[in-house]
């Protein structure tokens, strides 16, 4: 039995899974997402006709299936946490390498969704509709992105095999900003494309 | 503790998945009827919230945590669907 | 101190200290202009004033940051300077191009400063901050350069920390952004655009990392605890830095010809601008309270905790004031303004290299930490100092709520010097205010020369 090195990561009862720091900074960024969102509703009150026209003209469809491959996603995560904490560390970094793949799925699926948009000739000035559609569906892609990269640092150390049961910090890490990725979309998906 | 991996049916995590991909769906087939106004909004916003209380719960695992993050995630949660509520409804005005 | 080659930083800091000194002597100077106009005119006109002002601060706070880099890198990175003797060139090169371009702003008209170092030929000068001369500008590119070679060939060579790393990140950024200064488009929208790259980008950007490499250092000096923890500190506040400073350069774009967007690019991001100088304070805080040693230098300590605070309030609190843009539409470029650039600029970086000085120098000369005596000295300075800094905020604050309402918001305006006339009263607390700061400051800098008994350094 490996002796549980002593770990540095302030894991007391009661605390969220993964390294406290990364919950100061999951929930810095919930309320930069809060105000943007808040910001697009109280805007919104203020055009109602020019949403609700605008609204008309995005993929509701790519955003629909961007929710569920992120939820996917997020649930792949699920499975790459029980899987280590059982010690499994191939199967751990599979579930991660299936998180990550969807995450690209993802990526795909809004660059096509944007070059429709651009060339469109939809652009940061053409309404306040557009503006903030623009800039939270980029601002959270920019998010997606950062994801894989913390992902990918994970799923590399676990296929090295560098957590067990006991000492795994790092993939709930990695899973619980993942989460807040995939948080933010469920917001985003109905509130720009759905709520009218 | 050495449980072997119990053997489930269908993992807790699973049906949390299955429940949000059904959400999910309600939500896009309001999308595609048109439908709008502020019952509409307010029950699309609700199942937005239950989604994202699962996610905080289940995913990211805030139930078996100290009060004190379930209310900073709770409140947050609370906040934004309020703003997008109220604002929403002074735009019906 | 552990290597011989971080005592070229004592210089720098004496450099720093003197030329700060400078600095407030000109702000009183200013300061009594404000409310007696024809003060030393036409020796020292208000705008020759608060360029040498403004342009002492920035140069004393490079002195300083780059005296820190010096003293910190070779204790990170375990190995001595790559060039110690490149170092001290470098110092009696920006000393003298720097005293040259003061001396220059005090005896010769702008414009025909202008005409005496080629502006014909590359127009560079004229803008606030940046006003100094191409070869001054070039003068400074060459010493960073060389003085990043030598903190960057240092760290090649020895450990590489994450506080090395983040100290080296933002030098780096601060040389980079520097050279938006040369760009000066003859469109005044762009050029005001690509001006604040370098005005904003430092201040609100990377400045940010070495204020928070350099607290970050002192604090593991001063609290012994884990290099891991206080890492991780580091990184996220790094991380919340760049997300939210970056984009936050919008809140400058709000009223000068860029598109609409920026007002609310702005309005959110740069309203997310305190989080990082609040995670600043609750770190080194949350450092001291769980320190594992106690360190004699008590100065050093309290130092570290009024940069938390006073960063936060000063750049946090009094830059949320005015950053909204339906605020801005009403306080932008009024006395509101001057009263956020003074706590900040005071709370985050001036404490900031005051914190490394007071950890530093007792080091480089020989002990861990000064006598008592010395150090009730240094910490009255510290209180002098702060307490005169805020009250100077509070009556900025004050002068400009007032000027926003006469001049802006009343239904029936006065017009800028009629307002003037009516925050005359502000304006001579806040130099009464100026004159304890420099009294604080004479304070502190005798505090350098207060014998007493002090332990070896360890």
């Amino acid at each position: 039995m490996p002796t549980p090195s002593i770990t540095l990561h302030n894991h007391k009862p009661g605390a969220p899974p993964g390294d406290l720091v990364i919950w100061l900074f999951i929930f810095a960024e919930l309320l930069a997402f809060g105000i943007f969102f808040g910001a697009y509703a109280f805007s919104r009150s203020h055009h109602v006709e020019l949403y609700n026209q605008s609204q008309l003209l995005l993929n509701r469809e790519s955003g629909a299936i961007n929710a569920l491959v992120l939820i996917t996603s997020s649930y792949f995560v699920v499975r790459a946490v029980a899987a280590i904490k059982q010690g499994f560390s191939r199967e751990c970094a599979n579930w991660i390498a299936g998180a990550i793949g969807l995450g690209g799925v993802f990526i795909v699926i809004k660059l096509l969704e944007f070059n429709a948009k651009f060339s469109a000739g939809i652009s940061l000035s053409t309404n306040t509709f557009y503006m903030f559609y623009l800039s939270l569906t980029v601002f959270h892609f920019m998010h997606v992105i950062l994801g894989m990269v913390i992902l990918t640092a994970v799923m590399l150390k676990a296929r090295r095999g560098g957590y067990t049961p006991e000492d795994h910090t790092g993939v709930e890490t990695g899973a619980s900003y993942w989460h807040m990725v995939d948080l933010v979309w469920i917001i985003l998906f109905p509130l720009v494309y759905v709520i009218r | 503790m050495n449980h072997p991996p119990q053997p489930h049916f269908v993992r807790p995590c699973t049906r949390i998945w299955l429940v949000l991909v059904v959400l999910t769906a309600v939500t896009y087939s309001i999308g595609e009827a048109g439908l709008g106004g502020k019952n509409v909004m307010l029950f699309v916003l609700a199942i937005t919230l239950i989604k994202s209380q699962m996610i905080a719960s289940y995913f990211m695992g805030l139930r078996k945590t100290s009060p004190m993050w379930r209310i900073i995630m709770g409140s947050w949660l609370v906040i934004v669907g309020g703003m997008i509520a109220s604002a929403y409804l002074m735009g019906l005005q | 101190m552990q290597y011989q080659s971080q005592k070229v930083a004592m210089p720098y800091f004496i450099a720093a200290i003197g030329l700060f000194t400078g600095q407030i002597l000109f702000g009183l100077i200013m300061g009594l202009q404000y409310v007696m106009g024809d003060f030393l005119f036409p020796a020292i006109p208000f705008n020759v004033a608060r360029m040498v002002h403004t342009n002492l601060l920035i140069v004393w706070l490079l002195f300083g940051f780059m005296g820190a880099a010096y003293y910190m890198i070779p204790e990170e990175t375990e190995s001595e300077l790559f060039s110690p003797k490149l170092a001290l060139l470098m110092f009696w090169i920006f000393l003298v191009a720097g005293a040259l371009t003061i001396v220059g702003y005090l005896l010769v008209p702008y414009a025909g400063l202008a005409q005496m170092t080629f502006n014909d030929l590359w127009p560079t000068m004229g803008r606030e901050f940046l006003e100094q001369p191409l070869p001054t500008k070039l003068g400074i590119v060459v010493v960073a350069l060389a003085f990043l070679f030598n903190i960057s060939m240092t760290i090649l060579k020895g450990r590489k920390t994450s506080i090395a790393l983040v100290l080296l990140m933002g030098l780096w950024g601060l040389a980079v952004f520097f050279l938006f200064s040369f760009y000066n488009p003859s469109n005044l929208v762009l050029d005001k655009y690509f001006w604040w790259w370098t005005v904003h980008l430092w201040v609100e950007g990377v400045w940010e990392l070495i204020l928070g490499s350099l607290l970050a250092f002192v604090l593991i000096k001063v609290t012994g605890v884990d290099r891991e923890i206080i890492e991780k500190w580091l990184y996220i506040i790094v991380a919340m830095t760049l997300i939210t400073g970056i984009i936050g350069t919008g809140h400058h774009y709000y009223w000068i010809g860029t598109p609409e967007y920026w007002q609310w690019f702005g309005s959110v991001f740069s309203a997310l601008e305190p989080i990082p100088f609040f995670m600043m304070t609750v770190f080194a805080f949350n450092m001291v309270n769980r320190r594992r040693r106690e360190h004699p230098n008590k100065a050093a300590t309290l130092w570290a905790l009024g940069t938390g605070v006073m960063a936060f309030l000063g750049a946090g609190v009094w830059g949320f004031l005015h950053t909204l843009a339906p605020v801005n539409f009403y306080t932008h470029g009024t006395q509101i303004t001057a009263a956020h650039g003074h706590m900040a600029f005071y709370g985050a970086y001036v404490m900031v290299v005051l914190t490394i000085i007071s950890y530093a120098m007792p080091m480089m000369r020989g002990r861990a930490a000064n006598s008592e005596k010395a150090q009730v000295m240094e910490m009255w300075a510290f209180w002098l100092m702060t307490v005169s800094i805020v009250f100077i905020t509070l009556f900025l604050t004050a002068a400009g709520i007032l000027q926003v309402w006469l001049q802006r918001v009343s239904e029936t305006p006065l017009g800028f010097m009629a307002t003037q006339d009516q925050v005359t009263l502000f304006y001579w607390l806040r130099e009464i205010s100026g004159v304890i700061f420099l009294i604080g400051l004479i304070v502190y800098i005798a505090s350098f020369f207060v014998e007493g008994e002090t332990k070896e350094a360890a």
